[in-house]
C-alpha cells in the first residue's frame, strides 16, 4: 500500500475511534497515539510534496471517477498548507503532553486530533459537499473544545462559538444547494468549468453567501464575534490550534472559492476592503486588552485582515506574500500561545499587569514569547519581517497605497502593544511567587522547536519562498485546476 | 426602534434570499450527476436503494465524515458533561401502564432498528435511521425505569469497534483495491439480503454506532444530579 492523500484522513479517525479502547487500558498510551499518528502523517505530507510539486495527486475515493464520486485534490497548495499543519500540530501534541493535565485526556486527544483531521480535509478534498462535512468536522470539535475546562468562561465562549459557528455551516449549505441546482455537480473542478453558465443574480448571492460563511470562520469583520473569547477561554495549546490551523482552513476554502469560482474584479476589492477594516479595529481593540490571550486573540484576527488584503490584491507576487503570511501567522501565533499558556499558568492570572518581571523568574518562557512579538511585529532577523515586506511591496505595487499606509499604521500600533508585554516582562520588578513551579521539558522542546523555524526562516527566506511559488500558482492558475481536477 | 430595524433588514433579507431560491427549478429532469446515479446505481453498486447507494458507495467519504460528526458530538458532550464521580437521572415515576407497555415494545423496537439497517441496501431507511429507532427505544426505556442501566463500558466498544470498521472497510478496497472505500466483494444478485458487496456491512456499522452514540448522547443528557 502506497502513501496517498487519503492517509491524511483515515488514519487520524481510525485513530480516534481507537482511542476508547485503548483509554480502559492505559492513559499513557492515550497521550502517545496522537503524536504517534502525526508523527506518520508528517512523514506521509513530506514524501508526497516532491510528487505532488510534479503533478498535483488527484486521488479518487471509491473507485468512482469525478465528477461522480468524491476526489481529493492535493497539489502544491495543499501540500504546503497540509505539511505545516501536520508539523504544528505535532509540536502543539508535545506541548499538550504535559500541560494538559485535566480529565477527561483522552477525549482531549481525540478532539485534538479530530480538528486537525476536519482542517485538512478541507484543505485536501476536491468536492464542495465533502468540504462542508469537514467544515463540520472542524467547527464541532472546536466548540468542544473551546469549552473543555467546563468553566462559565468557557461555556459562554463556546455556546458564542457554536451559535455564529452554526450560521458559517448554514450559509455554506445553502450556497452548495444553489450551487447543485444551477451546475448539477458538487466537484469544484467541474462547477469551476460551468460556473460562466449560472446567471448573475445566484452567482453574486451565492458568492455572499460563500464569504459570509468563510468570513465567520476566518475572523472577518463584522463577523469575527467569536474569536476573541473562544481563544481566550479555551486550553493554551488549543488557542495555537485555532490560531494556526483552523483558521488558516477556511482562508484556504475563501481563497480557492475566490480563485476558482468566482474569479471577478469585485471580489478581489471586497476582500481587500474587508480585510483593511478588520485588520485597523482588530489592532486598536487588542491595544485596549487587560488579558494576555484576549489581546493575541485580536492580534490575530488584525494578522487575517493583513493576509487577506494580500489576497485581496490578487497579483501573483501579492498571493505569494499572502501565503508567506500565513505560513509565518501560523508558527509565530502558536508560539505566542504556547508561551503565553506557561507565562498564565506562572503568574496564576489571565492579565498582562500580573506578568511584571516575570523576565527574571522564567526566563526561557519569557524569551520565547518576546521572541515571537518580535518576530510578528515583522522586526529583522526573524521570520515575520520578510513576509511583511513582500506584502507591502506588492500591496504597493498593485497600486494600493492607501492600504500601504493603513498596513504601516497598524503595524507601529501592534509594536506598541507587544513591546508593552514585553517590556512589563524584563523590566519591571518581579512579583511572582512561583519559584517552584517548572516550565516542563516537552513545553520547552515545542516552543524551541518553533523559535528555530522563525530564526531559520528569517535567516535564509528563499528556502520557504521556493516552496511557496508553486503553492500560489497552484492556487491562481484555475484553467491547470480545472484541467487536473477532472483528469483531463 | 432596534427590532424595528432588525425586521426591516431581515425581510430585506428574506426577499432575497427567497427571489433567489425561487429561481432553482424544481423537479424538471436534467442532465447533471443526478440523472447518472439512477441510471447507473444497480450496476455499479448491486443496491436497489439508490439513495443507499449514493449515501453509503458513490459519497461514502461525506458518510464517514458524517459518523465522524456525530461522534464528536457525543464526544463533546461527554466531555463537557464530564464528572469524576459520576451523575444519576432525576427521580422518575413512570406510571405502572407505561413501564409494562414499555417492556413489551423495548425489544420490538430494537428488532424494527436492527431491521432497518440491515435491510439498507433494500428498503428506505438505512444505518443512521436503523440506530435513531434503537435509541428511542432505549430513550423509552430510560423514562420508563429510573433503575434502567447501559452499560458505558459496552457502549464504548460498541462505538469504537463500528467505527474501526468503517475505516478498515474502507482502507481494505486501498489495499485491495484502487482507492479507498471502493468495492472489494461481489456485487450479488440484486435485490437480496446479502448483495452489494460492502454496503451492508458499512450500514450495519453505522446503524451500531449511530445506536450507541444516541443512546450514550441521552444517557449523559439526562444525567443531571450529582450522586454522592
Amino acid at each position: 500500500m502506497n502513501f496517498s492523500p487519503v492517509h491524511f484522513i483515515a488514519v487520524p479517525l481510525f485513530a480516534a475511534f481507537l482511542i476508547p479502547i485503548v483509554g480502559r487500558f492505559s492513559k499513557e498510551a492515550v497521550k502517545l497515539i496522537p503524536g504517534l499518528v502525526l508523527l506518520y502523517l508528517s512523514y506521509v505530507a513530506i514524501s508526497l510534496y516532491p510528487i505532488a510539486l510534479q503533478k498535483p495527486i488527484v486521488e479518487i475515493i471509491a473507485g468512482f471517477k469525478p465528477p461522480f464520486g468524491i476526489s481529493l485534490y492535493f497539489g502544491p497548495l495543499a501540500a504546503f498548507l497540509v505539511t505545516m499543519v501536520m508539523l504544528i500540530g505535532l509540536v502543539i501534541w508535545l506541548y499538550s503532553y504535559k500541560f494538559i493535565i485535566r480529565e477527561p485526556l483522552e477525549k482531549y486527544y481525540m478532539l485534538f486530533m479530530l480538528v486537525i483531521a476536519g482542517a485538512t480535509g478541507i484543505m485536501i478534498t476536491g468536492d464542495i459537499f465533502n468540504m462542508f462535512v469537514f467544515l463540520e468536522i472542524t467547527s464541532i470539535a472546536a466548540y468542544s473544545l473551546t469549552a473543555f475546562l467546563r468553566d462559565k468562561d468557557g461555556a459562554e465562549a463556546a455556546f458564542k462559538y457554536l451559535l455564529i459557528g452554526s450560521f458559517s455551516s448554514t450559509f455554506y449549505l445553502l450556497a452548495v444547494m444553489l450551487i447543485y441546482a444551477n451546475t448539477g455537480t458538487l466537484n469544484i473542478a467541474d462547477i469551476a468549468a460551468k460556473m460562466q453558465t449560472v446567471p448573475n443574480q445566484p452567482k453574486i448571492f451565492i458568492m455572499i453567501l460563500f464569504l459570509v460563511g468563510f468570513g465567520i470562520e476566518s475572523e472577518l469583520f463584522p463577523l469575527n464575534g467569536w474569536a476573541p473569547d473562544a481563544y481566550s477561554q479555551a486550553p493554551s495549546p488549543i488557542g495555537g490550534v485555532f490560531g494556526g490551523i483552523v483558521v488558516k482552513a477556511s482562508t484556504y476554502a475563501m481563497m480557492r472559492f475566490a480563485f476558482v469560482l468566482f474569479n471577478f474584479h469585485s471580489m478581489f476589492e471586497l476582500i481587500l476592503v474587508l480585510g483593511v477594516i478588520t485588520m485597523l479595529i482588530a489592532e486598536m481593540s487588542a491595544m485596549r486588552q487587560q488579558q494576555i490571550k484576549r489581546m493575541l486573540a485580536f492580534s490575530s484576527i488584525g494578522q487575517m485582515g493583513l493576509i487577506m488584503i494580500a489576497f485581496g490584491v490578487g497579483t501573483d507576487a501579492s498571493v505569494r506574500a499572502a501565503l508567506f503570511q500565513v505560513f509565518n501567522h501560523a508558527v509565530i501565533k502558536t508560539l505566542l500561545f504556547l508561551a503565553a499558556g506557561y507565562l498564565v499558568f506562572h503568574s496564576g492570572s489571565k492579565k498582562i499587569s500580573a506578568l511584571d518581571g516575570l523576565g527574571h523568574n522564567k526566563p526561557i518562557t519569557s524569551f520565547f514569547f518576546a521572541l515571537g512579538a518580535l518576530a510578528i511585529i515583522g522586526l529583522p532577523p526573524f521570520s515575520g519581517f520578510w513576509s511583511k515586506l513582500y506584502i507591502l511591496t506588492s500591496v504597493a505595487k498593485g497600486g494600493f497605497l492607501a492600504s500601504v499606509v493603513l498596513i504601516l499604521f497598524s503595524g507601529i500600533i501592534e509594536a506598541i502593544y507587544y513591546l508593552r508585554v514585553v517590556g512589563r516582562l524584563y523590566f519591571k520588578k518581579d512579583v511572582s511567587q512561583d519559584n517552584v513551579r517548572r516550565t516542563p521539558i516537552s513545553g520547552l522542546v515545542a516552543m524551541g522547536i518553533l523559535a528555530v523555524v522563525i530564526l531559520y526562516v528569517g535567516l535564509y527566506p528563499h528556502q520557504i519562498i521556493d516552496l511557496i511559488k508553486p503553492a500560489a500558482h497552484d492556487l491562481v492558475d484555475k484553467a491547470a485546476y480545472i484541467k487536473y481536477g477532472l483528469l483531463h | 426602534m432596534r427590532k424595528a430595524t432588525a425586521i426591516i433588514i431581515l425581510a430585506l433579507v428574506g426577499y432575497y434570499f427567497l427571489s433567489v431560491f425561487l429561481t432553482v427549478p424544481f423537479g424538471e429532469k436534467r442532465n447533471n450527476v443526478g440523472q447518472y446515479y439512477l441510471h447507473n446505481t444497480v450496476r455499479e453498486t448491486g443496491a436497489v436503494n439508490s439513495v443507499t447507494a449514493i449515501v453509503v458507495s458513490y459519497r461514502g467519504f461525506d458518510t464517514l465524515g458524517e459518523v465522524t460528526v456525530l461522534f464528536i458530538a457525543s464526544l463533546g458532550l461527554g466531555a463537557i458533561l464530564f464528572d469524576k464521580k459520576g451523575k444519576k437521572r432525576r427521580l422518575q415515576h413512570a406510571s405502572l401502564i407505561v413501564r409494562v407497555g414499555a417492556h413489551m415494545l423495548y425489544p420490538l423496537i430494537v428488532l424494527l432498528g436492527a431491521y432497518v439497517f440491515v435491510h439498507g441496501h433494500l428498503t428506505p431507511g438505512g444505518g443512521f435511521q436503523g440506530g435513531a429507532i434503537i435509541a428511542t427505544g432505549v430513550l423509552l426505556m430510560f423514562i420508563s425505569y429510573r433503575s434502567f442501566e447501559t452499560s458505558h463500558k459496552a457502549l464504548t466498544y460498541i462505538e469504537s469497534i463500528a467505527g474501526m470498521t468503517f475505516v478498515l472497510t474502507g482502507l481494505s478496497g486501498l489495499i485491495w483495491g484502487n482507492s479507498f472505500l471502493q468495492n472489494v466483494l461481489p456485487l450479488g444478485e440484486p435485490g437480496r439480503l446479502i448483495s452489494a458487496g460492502i454496503i451492508p456491512i458499512i450500514y450495519i456499522a453505522i446503524g451500531f454506532k449511530v445506536g450507541a452514540e444516541l443512546t450514550g448522547l441521552l444517557d449523559n443528557m439526562l444525567k443531571t444530579i450529582k450522586s454522592d
